[in-house]
């Protein structure tokens, strides 16, 4: 991949995708967004939407998109259950994916019946660092 | 996210700069930079100051001979015979079915000898349907893609960097003009043409071989044209500012709004094609007869009304009824929303309609509009100065 591919964040307690989303749990929810590595490759976000809160998503299955100036990517679910919540700030200020994807950038919570289950497929942030290098 | 990568691809004289200084990515065949800093940068520097771009990823053909008028002729659809010396046009070269072969630049250089300007993608198809029909005339092409570099230098200041590189009012050069100058002490043809809607020019360095000399002489040129064009607000952009502009623009690509099953009328590019020339063009009794018959499907401009980006293939609808297709989509700069072009059926919406767009299962109005989409008097090469 592009410049600084190989330079981008990852944080520890975190939950990966190889389509490059994380998950964090907090309780019974789990929240959900792109990785710096993402944020990174697509640049300039322009616009974010996810599905409405109360539509119900399976894991790796697309519940959202991420328009760049570059392209459109789909946005795929870490976790299977029902989107609680969106970040409806990104509505008006997208880019803030690009500043801050760990945090202010993160995109839905997703209530869970059973995270250990969809998590226990996913990467750790090891396991994801030797990913993104590797590509 | 899908991040997806790449094939054996061409690179340009000024590869090692792109690649130094900003994100390449694989386009067309070639490695392209998509961007130095950001798209949105690049795309208004290019509308408020200027913005230079590689293009040598396209196609040169020089084509000469006794016969090469009627050659042309008979391969483009725009009148060559009415080009005088260092004039040039915009024409397409069309099949048999009036269907686009590929859209192109001609210049006159010389009594019998034009410049061919072709796109990228289509390179190596232009060049065997050239050389395949100069069996039939006396003529010679010469493919000098290889040692001729193309740079586009646009927007508001890139006629006022080009005349203090060149030593001459480029201004006065009238648009589409094609002349031979010096700039930065070497030979080359300023052309009063481009692909961002802005006023400017596109230069083609000279004598510029595909080797460490050549590439050298290329970086040396471009690092130039950044240097003299600091006070006039220059930035490199690259591929992203190139697609967003001429969208913004309004401006046709081959692979989305021009393929081989779509003709210029139906594109709505009719100042490319004229019908009282000889001898007739490939392609000109298929095009005779839609011209009479009328055109099965009609470009569009969408602005979006709703949220959402429109992109390719995604179905245009009235009342749920698919009508047409998004052919190019994008966020626009200047108007801060989603834009796009689409093919619909003739007569089924009209400039100012509200139409659906299906947006990946999310439908989401847009407005039929024409272009540029920026306000011409704000924007553009019309603008008021």
């Amino acid at each position: 991949m592009s410049k600084g591919a190989k330079g981008t964040k990852v944080i520890d307690g975190l939950y990966y995708t190889k389509e490059h989303e994380w998950a964090k749990v907090q309780g019974d929810m789990v929240i959900v967004g792109i990785t710096d590595y993402a944020q990174n490759a697509l640049h300039e976000i322009t616009f974010v939407e996810i599905k409405e809160p109360g539509t119900d998503v399976t894991a790796g299955e697309e519940c959202g998109l991420v328009e760049s100036m570059k392209a459109s990517s789909d946005v795929f679910s870490p976790v299977s259950g029902q989107i609680a919540e969106v970040n409806t700030a990104l509505d008006d200020a997208p880019e803030i994916v690009n500043q801050d994807p760990y945090g202010k950038g993160w995109m839905c919570k997703i209530k869970c019946s059973n995270p250990k289950q969809d998590l226990k497929k996913l990467m750790d942030s090891k396991a994801y660092s030797a990913f993104i290098v590797s590509k | 996210m899908v991040i997806s990568l790449s094939e054996k691809l061409d690179r340009t004289h000024l590869y090692e700069w792109h690649k130094s200084h900003g994100d390449v990515v694989p386009f067309a065949g070639w490695e392209m930079p998509v961007r130095y800093t950001d798209i949105r940068e690049e795309h208004m520097a290019v509308r408020e100051a200027v913005g230079i771009f590689d293009t040598t990823h396209m196609s040169r053909f020089f084509v000469s001979g006794p016969q090469v008028v009627d050659f042309l002729q008979t391969l483009t659809t725009n009148n060559v015979a009415k080009l005088g010396l260092n004039e040039g046009h915009y024409a397409t070269c069309l099949n048999e079915k009036g269907g686009i072969h590929d859209d192109l630049m001609i210049y006159r250089i010389g009594e019998m000898e034009f410049i061919w300007i072709t796109n990228a993608s289509n390179g190596p198809k232009i060049k065997s349907h050239l050389i395949a029909n100069a069996k039939r005339f006396k003529v010679v092409v010469e493919d000098r893609s290889k040692d001729v570099v193309m740079i586009a230098v646009q927007g508001p200041n890139a006629l006022e960097l080009l005349s203090k590189m060149a030593g001459l009012d480029a201004r006065a050069l009238p648009r589409f003009s094609c002349n031979s100058v010096k700039l930065a002490g070497h030979d080359c043809y300023l052309c009063r043409t481009g692909y961002t809607g802005e006023e400017g020019g596109e230069v083609l360095l000279l004598n510029t071989p595909f080797n460490d000399a050549g590439k050298k002489k290329a970086i040396a040129f471009w690092e130039e044209i950044l240097k003299q064009g600091k006070d006039f607000g220059v930035k490199p952009c690259g591929l992203g500012a190139r697609d967003s502009t001429r969208l913004e623009a309004g401006l046709v690509l081959y692979g989305h709004e021009l393929d081989e099953n779509t003709t210029p009328l139906e594109a709505r590019i009719s100042y490319a094609v004229k019908f009282k020339v000889a001898p007739h063009y490939i392609g000109y009794d298929a095009l005779s007869k839609q011209k009479e018959a009328g055109v099965t499907k009609t470009r569009i401009g969408l602005v979006m009304v709703d949220k959402g980006i429109p992109r390719e293939q995604y179905p245009v609808l009235i009342n749920g009824e698919k009508i047409g297709m998004v052919t190019s989509g994008g966020m626009s700069p200047v108007l801060d929303c989603g834009i796009a072009m689409a093919y619909v059926k003739p007569e089924s919406a009209k400039e100012g309609d509200t139409v659906e767009i299906d947006i990946k299962g999310r439908v989401r109005k847009a407005k039929v509009t024409g272009w540029p989409f920026y306000d011409p008097q704000k924007y553009g090469e019309n603008r008021a100065r």
